[in-house]
């Protein structure tokens, strides 16, 4: 079965609109009009009583669940969490990692939430390379020309997600006095072609005072745009000699779609306790 | 105009200063600095892949040249007619494969310079399909690596030597 909420953009923003949207419509006009006797009972309940046969139930307000928790418990909510246990179940069967793969290079991997952080030290030299998996997937899309025959749609299976985040490599000499920083990203081409662009490539430097958490608008930034070949070559064989590579590149790519598809299985778990709320 | 040096593939660690430093010379040996030439490293699987498309060959190779002036004579300069035909093209470098033929005694990044060179001397009209063409390339690539060799030091010898 495939799993349909990896297949499209994530909606959960829509989703939740689109429910909120079935909302009880006001009361019906005639409920309004006074009752012809006195009645001791509160109008809300005889304005129930009076137009219930007439009502659909589609204007019917959800009525909280009886199991007492004093949560909303709705049919869609029924229908959410029926979803979400079979979606979470089938991503936990196309899971490739269990555990999140190991980086070659002796990189030391820290997990704060989407935020990951990989650390070394290289004589003397620390050398972080840090990445968030928030809106790290690309967006695919179909191919122009090349539409696969019925055939072969239906045995491919759905293309695989993989999370290519931008990643910032931080470079601090044994005197620690200043952080060289590069922003590093993979290539994206709105067509998915990525044929004869490098693995990675370094977007923007600058220094940034060591161990100052806030970025500095105020340091120059050097953007590659425009930059000479030469000097981009030798940032990336800067970085290159600090084992920032090909390879490393590849890797880093297997890591962040293994946390991306570990966070979302969790978030997809969270979800249906929440909306499960018992 | 520009050297544009690619690494799309991670067998075989690339540096591309020393390429750089030595294509720049024999740009300038050539005649050619003031054209744009791209030069992308690629592993055995990329490269079988485009010789198997453009030669019908499926084997891996060491160098592919796609010229941006097709119809160049050997010899001949290129003759551009606006600022976008100063590009000579692109020489794909099988680095894997060249990785894999480089011998103990040799100097993998020499073996580089003396692929290129042969992929830039193939942008420029040269040809090896019969051994007068090859004749005047390898005259061409001798003539330019000689001259290399005095900058640098290295004894570097043509690719085509010992094709015919």
């Amino acid at each position: 079965m495939l799993s349909l909420l990896r297949c499209v953009p994530r909606a959960l923003g829509a989703a939740a609109t689109g429910f909120r949207a079935a909302a009880p419509a006001s009361p019906l006009p005639q409920l309004l009009q006074p009752a012809l006797r006195p009645c001791l009972r509160p109008f809300g309940l005889l304005s129930v009583r009076a137009g219930s046969a007439r009502r659909s139930d589609l204007l019917k307000p959800p009525a909280p669940c009886s199991c007492g928790c004093g949560a909303l418990h709705t049919e869609g909510d029924k229908a959410f969490v029926e979803f979400l246990t079979d979606e979470i179940k089938e991503e936990k069967k196309i899971q490739k990692h269990k555990s999140l793969p190991k980086m070659s290079g002796n990189w030391e991997l820290e997990v704060n939430g989407t935020e990951a952080k990989l650390s070394r030290k290289v004589a003397g030299e620390k050398i972080t390379v840090t990445f968030n998996i928030n809106n790290s997937i690309p967006p695919t899309f179909g191919g122009g020309e090349e539409e696969p025959s019925q055939d072969q749609k239906t045995e491919e299976q759905e293309p695989e997600l993989t999370s290519t985040p931008n990643f910032v490599v931080e470079v601090t000499k044994s005197d620690g006095k200043k952080t060289l920083v590069l922003d590093c990203h993979y290539p994206e081409d709105e067509f998915g072609n990525e044929e004869d662009s490098d693995i990675f490539s370094i977007k923007e430097v600058s220094f940034q005072a060591t161990g100052d958490s806030e970025w500095r608008d105020t340091n120059y930034t050097l953007n590659t745009d425009s930059l000479d070949w030469a000097l981009y070559d030798h940032l990336m064989d800067f970085l290159e000699d600090r084992g920032v590579d090909n390879n490393f590149a590849d890797e880093l790519v297997e890591l962040s779609t293994a946390l991306e598809h570990q966070e979302y299985i969790t978030f997809l778990e969270d979800l249906k306790g929440f909306v499960k709320s018992q | 105009m520009s050297l544009v040096i690619k690494n799309l593939q991670r067998v075989v660690p690339i540096r591309r200063v020393p390429l750089r430093r030595k294509m720049d010379i024999v740009r300038g040996i050539l005649g050619v600095k003031n054209f744009d030439l791209g030069i992308i490293c690629v592993d055995n699987k990329s490269i079988q892949h485009i010789n198997r498309i453009y030669r019908k060959k499926n084997v891996p190779t060491d160098v592919l040249s796609f010229p941006f002036h097709e119809n160049l004579k050997a010899g001949d300069f290129p003759r551009p007619a606006s600022s976008d035909d100063y590009n000579l093209g692109d020489v794909f470098l099988g680095v894997e494969y060249i990785f894999q033929q480089c011998k103990e005694n040799e100097d993998y990044y020499d073996i580089l310079t003396v692929t290129a060179t042969h992929g830039l001397c193939h942008l420029l009209g040269f040809t090896h399909n019969s051994e007068a063409e090859w004749q005047k390339m390898y005259n061409q690539e001798k003539l330019v690596l000689e001259e290399l060799n005095r900058y640098t030091g290295a004894r570097l010898q043509p690719l085509s030597r010992g094709l015919y």
